[in-house]
């Protein structure tokens, strides 16, 4: 258990201020460790010591944990950017602009611009006896093309489109 | 909460009448209900025996600031009648990963007790107590008549807990998770009978896992009390919009994410759900704020107190107009990317100011990723919000570079603070233009402030920084020390001179056992005394607990390397003695 104590020179077994005789005890081994550790210069306290140091703490600054992991998971970003593209109905002068890189297929195109357009519009590839009031979707791809939308893979699909149409359905 | 012994009046002896003596109980208990604080409540049980009775029989709410320093039995035999309780837990700097998990304040054998002692508690508010589902669901099906939880960092539980109060209370006012740790098993726990209508507040801002939104609208529909919601980051704008146009008598809103939702219509739409809103003061949450929606929030900020921007990565401009629309703003917290122009429109626009807090968005400086991240913010920033709102008193404040000059012309500006927390975010920073140690600025502000209660230091510190805190800082509540000091005579000078120190945390300074024991005469008299990665052993500390066995005196070990050396020190009064259910890393000398 090392030294009991009531002797000064246990009290005193942190001592450093400047100038203090060192005790050539077990504590003077373990003012060095701890000096060590703390990085700490003993004299002079007005040397500049690790003044920008950028070192990694879990426990410094001290900001809470909560507001650091949901900044921290701001800098992520979720998606590696985003793609807009504009998407005109019909009938109706002013569009609007989607960002395709937020949906995950064709589905989610579908549900979305149901949503922003508060119309019907059949999915892709279902028979449906065409009609006046169902839309169907369509695009100009790359080479300036009209085409419909769901033929070829999502991933493809994104590679190649430049805007979007809602158009009525017995028009295509 | 020490008993300390009884006194009597010289007046009693004077008074002719002494009527005093013979005045009924009951009548006093109905006095004394009109006595609130616990300070106040204190200071008359300590007048004479009658009427510490009268005062223990008349309580209602008993505040516990450290829930080792009494048992819960002693509690309930001291006060019959307890309807509110308030504990605190953990030593503050458990905050900051600074106290090991698993350390203790357990909530459990208090509701134990009270399920004995108080059936009919009402409320209870816990900050950094460890919380179980297990303690969670007895609470729940324990008190019949119970009406607010309230967990600010707490620790231990998991939407299952939460499910038992939403099942089981049925007379619930208040349900208040912030910040607290929680485990996410999914959103159900948001099951409240659909009977149910008695919810005034309810928090769940930092959770992570969807809830059921249906649930969620339904219950905001039905409880027309309801006057303080703070959703997470779930509930996008469409949803927010329906729930304000449910609820528009609310007084304090929490938003989810504040960007580009498909659902919502338009932003007409949005903001005529804000404008319904008349009576919000508080506002906090936008979480990911996209500029073209902020606009639809101004309706709503005529009459706001409180902005917590906290978690929003907001740029200058975007706040300076929206400060516009703030003109009663009392109290602002932001993230340093609005940088010191932001700061400076908070100056113009915020006169009746009274409190600021500036978080650093990016603590551990990685690449900033986010748009704009710059410097955050300067001192420039700090002396420009003095100038322009007087009635400051209480400031946070991260930054990386801060002068002497600055602080004394902020405190110049405005000598009313009761609290400043300046936290210069690179260890032991001097000044940076006269690379001087900021002993200074410090000095500065323990002189001109008088009023002072809470302080916290930083940058490079010597001794003359704690003696100016020791000669002037007379009603110095509350005191954070990091990466400073030159020698024990720093802590020492605080110790002799601050006679209203109640709590007192220090880490990674060059204070030792002597330091810690030129305190003993005070720390009877604190609350606590926190110490880590100081100069403190296992000698010092054990002769600190031999002289003063009033005090606690935990020694906290988390590796065997160094057996002399005391790491981590946690010093507390108490009348329950050494903790029964201490850890095997939890020392009690």
């Amino acid at each position: 258990m090392g030294e009991q104590g009531n002797s000064p020179t246990s009290i005193e077994d942190s001592g450093h201020a400047c100038g203090s005789t060192a005790s050539l005890s077990q504590s003077s081994t373990e003012d060095l460790r701890t000096e060590l550790k703390l990085g700490l210069s003993l004299s002079i306290p007005s040397q500049t010591s690790s003044s920008s140091s950028r070192e990694q703490h879990s426990d410094w600054p001290p900001t809470k944990p909560l507001v650091r992991s949901t900044l921290d998971e701001r800098r992520i970003p979720p998606h590696p950017a985003s793609f807009f593209v504009k998407v005109h109905m019909e009938g109706i002068p002013v569009g609007r602009k989607l960002d395709l890189f937020a949906l995950d297929g064709y589905d989610s195109l579908i549900r979305t611009l149901r949503c922003m357009f508060r119309t019907n519009i059949s999915c892709p590839g279902l028979a449906q006896v065409s009609s006046r009031k169902t839309y169907l979707v369509i695009y100009e791809d790359m080479e300036g093309d009209w085409m419909m939308a769901g033929d070829v893979p999502w991933e493809l699909f994104l590679n190649t489109v430049k805007r979007l149409k809602i158009a009525k359905a017995d028009k295509c | 909460m020490a008993i300390k012994k009884q006194k009597e009046l010289d007046i009693e002896e004077k008074s002719p009448e002494n009527r005093i003596l013979s005045f009924p109980d009951e009548v006093l208990e109905r006095v004394l209900v009109f006595v609130k604080t616990h300070k106040d409540r204190s200071a008359v049980s300590l007048v004479c025996r009658d009427w510490y009775n009268a005062e223990r029989w008349s309580r209602t709410h008993v505040f516990i600031g450290n829930c080792y320093s009494v048992s819960p039995e002693m509690v309930a035999r001291r006060f019959p009648n307890i309807r509110s309780v308030t504990l605190k837990g953990k030593p503050r700097f458990s905050d900051f990963n600074l106290v090991p998990p698993n350390w203790g304040s357990d909530i459990h054998p208090w509701l134990v007790v009270f399920a004995s002692a108080y059936p009919f508690l009402e409320e209870l508010r816990l900050k950094r107590m460890t919380v179980t589902d297990e303690s969670l669901d007895f609470l729940a099906r324990s008190f019949p008549e119970f009406k607010a939880l309230s967990l600010v960092s707490c620790d231990g539980f998991s939407t299952d807990g939460l499910a038992s109060i939403t099942t089981y209370c049925r007379n619930l006012t208040e349900l208040d998770i912030q910040e607290s740790g929680i485990e996410d098993l999914g959103g159900s726990w948001l099951n409240f009978p659909e009977s149910f209508t008695s919810l005034e507040a309810l928090n769940f801002a930092n959770l992570h896992s969807e809830v059921n939104f249906d649930a969620l609208e339904r219950l905001v529909a039905r409880c027309k009390s309801l006057k303080v919601l703070k959703v997470n980051k779930h509930v996008m704008l469409e949803q927010l919009r329906r729930l304000l146009v449910r609820a528009p008598q609310l007084t304090e809103l929490g938003t989810g994410p504040f960007s580009q939702d498909h659902k919502l219509r338009s932003h007409i739409d949005l903001e005529s759900a804000f404008s319904n809103c008349k009576n919000l003061n508080t506002l906090s949450g936008l979480w990911e704020v996209s500029s073209m929606y902020l606009p639809a929030l101004f309706p709503a900020c005529t009459n706001l107190t409180f902005l917590n921007l906290s978690y929003t990565a907001l740029q200058s401009a975007e706040l300076a107009k929206l400060l516009q629309k703030c003109p009663l703003l009392r109290r602002l917290w932001v993230l340093d990317t609005v940088e010191d122009k932001g700061l400076e429109a908070v100056a113009s626009s915020c006169h009746l100011l009274q409190e600021l807090r500036v978080f650093p968005a990016d603590p551990f400086e990685q690449e900033v990723i986010m748009e704009g991240g710059g410097n955050g913010v300067t001192e420039s920033g700090f002396v420009a919000v003095s100038e322009g709102c007087p009635n400051l008193h209480y400031v946070l404040y991260f930054c990386h570079q801060m002068t002497n000059a600055a602080v004394a012309t902020v405190v110049r500006n405005c000598p009313n603070f009761t609290h400043f927390r300046l936290c210069i975010m690179d260890m032991r920073r001097p000044d940076y233009l006269t690379n001087e140690p900021m002993d200074e600025a410090f000095g500065a502000v323990v002189k001109t402030c008088s009023k002072l209660r809470r302080l916290a230091v930083s940058g490079l510190l010597t001794d003359r920084a704690f003696e100016y805190i020791g000669t002037y800082a007379k009603n110095l509540e509350t005191l954070s020390v990091a990466f400073a000091g030159s020698s024990d005579r720093g802590m020492q000078c605080v110790l002799e001179g601050c006679p209203k120190l109640r709590k007192l945390e220090i880490r990674d300074c060059p204070f030792g056992n002597a330091a810690l024991l030129s305190g003993l005469e005070r720390y009877e008299s604190m609350r606590s005394l926190w110490m880590s990665a100081c100069n403190l052993t296992m000698n010092g500390c054990q002769l600190l607990a031999r002289k003063m066995p009033r005090l606690n005196v935990e020694v906290i070990k988390e590796d065997e390397s160094d057996d002399m050396h005391a790491e981590k020190v946690y010093v507390y009064r108490s009348v329950a003695g050494p903790r029964r259910d201490a850890p095997p890393f939890v020392l009690t000398l």
